[in-house]
C-alpha cells in the first residue's frame, strides 16, 4: 500500500501545481483585458486631448485677434469653438486674483504686487477636461514690495 | 508580487519602466506622460512638470540639473563651473561636501534625486497597482566610483533598494538587444535634452565593457532650440526692428514654437511657424508668420553637430578599436531624431546607425531589462511557444489557404468550413501544409487524408469543418468533419515544428523572395477559380431555366461558356477575365428572365425570394464556405 502512495501522492502534488498555474494564467489573462480596457479608456482620452490640446491654439490666436478687431463675426466664430468645445467637456479655469498653485499653471512673470503668490495677470488661459488639467494656464505672479 | 523598475536617472528627465510578459515598457507618469523633468521644488516635495512650472518666479528654491552635483565635493572644479550658471545656491557642508540651500534649509544633492526616484517609484506603483520596492538605476559611464555611491544613496533615500547600478550605455545596448547577437564592439551615441555621451562597449558573452567614453556635459536639445529661437528673433527685427527677446511673453511663444518646429522637421523637410499678434509696433498688431525648412536648421545648427564628432574621434581613439570593427553603433537621446544626425553618424563610421528602439526610452527600457534579469522573472514566466511559420490547408487550384498564422502562440486552435468543388462529390483530400507562400507546391506538406461518405449534393451545399488544434508541445491535430453526417477524420502531426531555425529563416526568406511572382500566381488561379464558378453557374442557370429562354440566348451564353472553357487552363490572365465578363453579361439575360418567371407566380413569395437573393447574402456565403481541394478517383 504504501508504494502505491507515493505515486499518487506525487501526481496530487502535480495537479495542485498545474491547477495554480493554471489559475494564475487565468487571473493573468483576466487582468489583462482589464489592462486593456483601462489603456483604451486611457488612449480615447489622450487622443481628444492631444487633438483638443491644438486647436485651443486657435482659440488663443482669436482672443488675442479680439483685441484690435472689433467684428460681430469674429466673436461669433469664438463664441462657436468655445462652445464645441464645452460640449466635448473643456472648461476654463478662473484663476485670476486666486492664489498661485503650479498645478494649475505655470509662472511666467513676477509683478510687483500688494500680497505675494496671487495671480496678477493671465497671460494664455488653462483648461480643464473633466477634473484633469488639460493645458496650464500661463500667468503672472505677484511679489510683495515695500 | 511586488516589482522591480529599471530607471533612467537623467540631467534634464527621467524614465521609469517595467517588465511586463516579459518585454520592458515604459512607465506612463501621473501627469500622462512618458518621461519626468528631472526638476524639484524640495520645500512643496512637488517633482517633475509641476515643479518646473515654477521655475521663473522661484529660481533658487526650483532645482534642476542636480545630477551634475552628485558624488562631487564642494571643491571639485566642476562645481566651480556648474555654479557660475545655476541660479540656486550651493555651499560649502561639513567635510568639504555639497549642500543646496533653500531659504533657511539645506538639502545634499541625494536628497533632491531621492525626491526624483520617489516620484519615478510612485508613480510606478500607481501603474502597477502594486507595491515597488527594488530598482535598477542607470548612470553615465564616465560616472566615478563617488558619484556612483551618490546615486545608490539616493534610491535608498527614496525608499528603493538599489539592486544595481548600471553604465547608461550598457543599459541601451540590452535595450537594442545587443546582448543576444554575435557582436563585439558597439557604439552608442547618446544625444540628450542637456548632455551628450558617447561609449565604446566590447561584449563578451553577454557582459559589457565599456572600452572608452568621451563626451560634452553641456551639449544637447537645449542648445538646439535657442539657436532656433535667436534666429528667429534676428528675422523679425530685421523685418520689423523690434527686439522680440526683450517681451518675455513674445519669448516664450518663440520658446514653444521653436521647440516644435524642430521636432515636425525630423519627419518633413517644411514647417510654418505662425505666431498671430505677437508683438504691437505704434499701437498696430504684427504677426510672425515665417516658414522654417530642415536645411535652415541644419545650417543653424551645424556647428553644434559637429561638436559632438569631436568626443566620438577621441572615444575611439582611446578605445584604440579602429572605425572599421565597430559592429553596430546605436542612437540614444531625443536629439538622435534629427536627420541630420543620423546622416553625420552614418558618415562617420561607414555604417547605417540602428535606431529600432525609441531613444528616449532606450535607457529605461534598458534597465528595467536587467531589472528582470536580476530578479529571474524569465523563470517564473511561462514561456509560451509560437507556431514558427503558417499552418493550412491545400484548396481549389492549389492554393494554401491558412488557419494558423504564423508567430501564434501555441496551444491554440482554430477552424473554418471548407465545401467541395464539384457535383456529388463524395470525398474531400485534406492536404495539411506549412509555410509562407500562396501556392500550396511552395510550402511544405504535412501530411493529408481523406475524408469520405459525404451524401452526393451540388457544389458548394456540404459544410466540412477543418480544425486545426496545436498543443503547448507542438503537436497537430488536424480533424475534418462533415457537418452533415458528422463523420470525421483525424490526423496527428508530430513533427510540426520539427524544422531547425535554418530550415525556418530560409522558408521565410524564401516567402518575402518570391512575393512578387507568388501574387501574379496566386491572382491567376483566383481568376481562373472565378471563371471555373462562373461556367458551373452559367450551366446550372441554363439547366433550370430550360425552354422558357430564347433560343439566341441560350445559344450566346453556350457558345462563351465554350469560349471560356476552351482557354481555362492555358490562356492568359486578362483573356480569361475578359471571357468570364462577356459570360457574366450574357448571363444577365438568363437571370431576367428567371426574375420574371418567378415575379408571374407569386408576388409575395417573389419579395421575400429576392431579398434572400440579394449580391450581399450571397457574397457572405462564398466567404464562409471556401472551396475544397478535390480528388475526382
Amino acid at each position: 500500500m504504501a508504494a502505491k502512495k507515493e505515486p499518487l501522492k506525487k501526481i496530487q502534488e502535480e495537479l495542485r501545481v498545474t491547477n495554480d498555474k493554471y489559475l494564475r494564467a487565468l487571473a493573468d489573462y483576466q487582468n489583462l483585458e482589464k489592462r486593456i480596457e483601462q489603456t483604451i479608456t486611457d488612449a480615447h482620452v489622450r487622443t481628444k486631448s492631444h487633438v483638443i490640446l491644438q486647436f485651443l491654439e486657435v482659440l488663443d490666436d482669436l482672443e488675442k485677434a479680439e483685441i484690435f478687431v472689433k467684428d460681430e463675426g469674429l466673436k461669433m466664430i469664438k463664441d462657436k469653438l468655445i462652445r464645441i468645445f464645452v460640449e466635448l467637456g473643456v472648461k476654463e479655469m478662473d484663476l485670476f486674483g486666486t492664489e498661485y498653485d503650479p498645478h494649475l499653471a505655470e509662472a511666467v512673470e513676477i509683478l510687483p504686487g500688494a500680497d505675494d503668490n496671487i495671480i496678477s495677470e493671465i497671460v494664455r488661459k488653462g483648461y480643464l477636461i473633466g477634473d484633469k488639467v488639460l493645458r496650464p494656464a500661463q500667468v503672472k505672479v505677484s511679489k510683495k514690495t515695500n | 508580487m511586488a516589482k522591480t523598475v529599471g530607471i533612467d536617472l537623467g540631467t534634464t528627465n527621467s524614465v521609469v519602466a517595467v517588465m511586463e510578459g516579459g518585454r520592458p515598457k515604459v512607465i506612463t507618469s501621473k501627469e500622462g506622460r512618458n518621461t519626468i523633468p528631472s526638476v524639484v521644488d524640495p520645500e512643496k516635495r512637488i517633482v517633475g512638470d509641476v515643479a518646473k512650472r515654477q521655475m521663473i518666479i522661484k529660481p533658487q528654491e526650483v532645482i534642476f540639473s542636480v545630477k551634475r552635483l552628485m558624488g562631487h565635493k564642494f571643491d571639485d572644479k566642476v562645481v566651480a563651473q556648474e555654479q557660475k550658471w545655476l541660479p540656486y545656491k550651493i555651499v560649502k557642508e561639513k567635510d568639504n561636501r555639497i549642500g543646496i540651500k533653500i531659504n533657511d534649509k539645506t538639502y545634499t544633492p541625494e536628497e533632491i534625486s531621492a525626491m526624483i526616484l520617489k516620484k519615478a517609484k510612485e508613480d510606478a506603483e500607481d501603474y502597477l497597482g502594486d507595491k515597488v520596492e527594488k530598482a535598477v538605476i542607470t548612470v553615465p559611464a564616465y560616472f566615478d566610483d563617488a558619484q556612483r555611491q551618490a546615486t545608490k544613496q539616493a534610491g535608498e533615500i527614496a525608499g528603493l533598494e538599489v539592486l544595481r547600478i548600471i553604465n547608461e550605455p550598457t543599459a541601451s545596448a540590452l535595450a537594442y538587444g545587443l546582448d543576444k547577437k554575435n557582436l563585439h564592439n558597439i557604439a552608442v551615441y547618446d544625444f540628450g535634452g542637456g548632455t551628450f555621451d558617447v561609449t565604446i562597449l566590447e561584449v563578451g558573452e553577454g557582459v559589457f565593457e565599456v572600452k572608452a567614453t568621451r563626451g560634452d556635459t553641456h551639449l544637447g536639445g537645449d542648445d538646439f532650440d535657442q539657436e532656433i529661437i535667436q534666429f528667429l528673433v534676428d528675422e523679425f527685427k530685421k523685418e520689423n526692428t523690434i527686439d522680440l527677446s526683450k517681451d518675455p511673453q513674445a519669448l516664450q511663444r518663440l520658446k514653444e514654437a521653436a521647440e516644435k518646429a524642430k521636432v515636425e522637421l525630423s519627419t518633413s523637410v517644411e514647417t510654418e511657424i505662425n505666431l498671430p499678434f505677437i508683438t504691437v509696433k505704434e499701437g498696430n498688431p504684427l504677426h510672425f508668420v515665417k516658414k522654417l525648412s530642415r536645411a535652415k536648421v541644419e545650417s543653424l545648427t551645424e556647428e553644434l553637430i559637429k561638436r559632438s564628432f569631436g568626443p566620438v574621434a577621441e572615444c575611439l581613439k582611446d578605445s584604440k578599436i579602429d572605425k572599421k570593427d565597430i559592429d553596430e553603433v546605436i542612437l540614444v537621446g531625443g536629439m538622435t531624431r534629427m536627420p541630420k544626425i543620423r546622416e553625420e553618424v552614418k558618415a562617420f563610421f561607414g555604417k547605417e546607425p540602428n535606431k529600432s528602439v525609441n531613444p528616449d526610452e532606450a535607457v529605461a527600457l534598458g534597465a528595467a531589462i536587467q531589472a528582470g534579469i536580476i530578479e529571474g522573472d524569465v523563470k517564473d514566466v511561462v514561456l509560451l511557444d509560437v507556431t514558427p511559420l503558417t499552418l493550412g490547408v491545400e484548396t481549389l487550384g492549389s492554393v494554401m489557404t491558412p488557419l494558423i498564422e504564423r508567430n501564434t502562440s501555441v496551444p491554440t486552435a482554430k477552424s473554418e468550413t471548407f465545401s467541395t468543388a464539384a457535383d456529388n462529390q463524395t470525398q474531400v483530400d485534406i492536404h495539411i501544409l506549412q509555410g509562407e507562400r500562396p501556392m500550396a507546391k511552395d510550402n511544405k506538406s504535412l501530411g493529408r487524408f481523406i475524408l469520405e461518405g459525404i451524401p452526393p449534393s451540388p457544389r458548394g451545399v456540404p459544410q466540412v469543418e477543418v480544425t486545426f488544434d496545436i498543443d503547448a508541445s507542438g503537436i497537430l491535430d488536424v480533424t475534418a468533419k462533415d457537418k452533415a453526417t458528422g463523420k470525421s477524420q483525424t490526423i496527428k502531426i508530430t513533427g510540426s515544428s520539427g524544422l531547425n531555425k535554418e530550415e525556418i529563416e530560409k522558408m521565410k526568406e524564401d516567402a518575402e523572395k518570391n512575393a512578387e511572382t507568388d501574387k501574379e500566381e496566386k491572382e491567376k488561379i483566383e481568376v481562373r477559380n472565378h471563371a471555373d464558378t462562373m461556367i458551373y453557374t452559367a450551366e446550372k442557370s441554363l439547366k433550370d431555366v430550360g425552354d422558357k429562354a430564347p433560343k439566341d440566348i441560350k445559344e450566346d451564353v453556350e457558345t462563351k461558356i465554350k469560349e471560356l472553357k476552351d482557354i481555362l487552363e492555358k490562356g492568359s490572365r486578362e483573356d480569361i477575365e475578359s471571357k468570364t465578363k462577356a459570360l457574366s453579361e450574357s448571363l444577365q439575360k438568363i437571370g431576367e428572365i428567371a426574375y420574371k418567371q418567378q415575379a408571374e407566380e407569386d408576388a409575395k413569395k417573389a419579395k421575400e425570394e429576392k431579398s434572400e437573393k440579394t449580391d450581399d447574402s450571397d457574397k457572405k456565403d462564398d466567404k464562409k464556405v471556401e472551396e475544397g481541394e478535390v480528388v475526382e478517383e
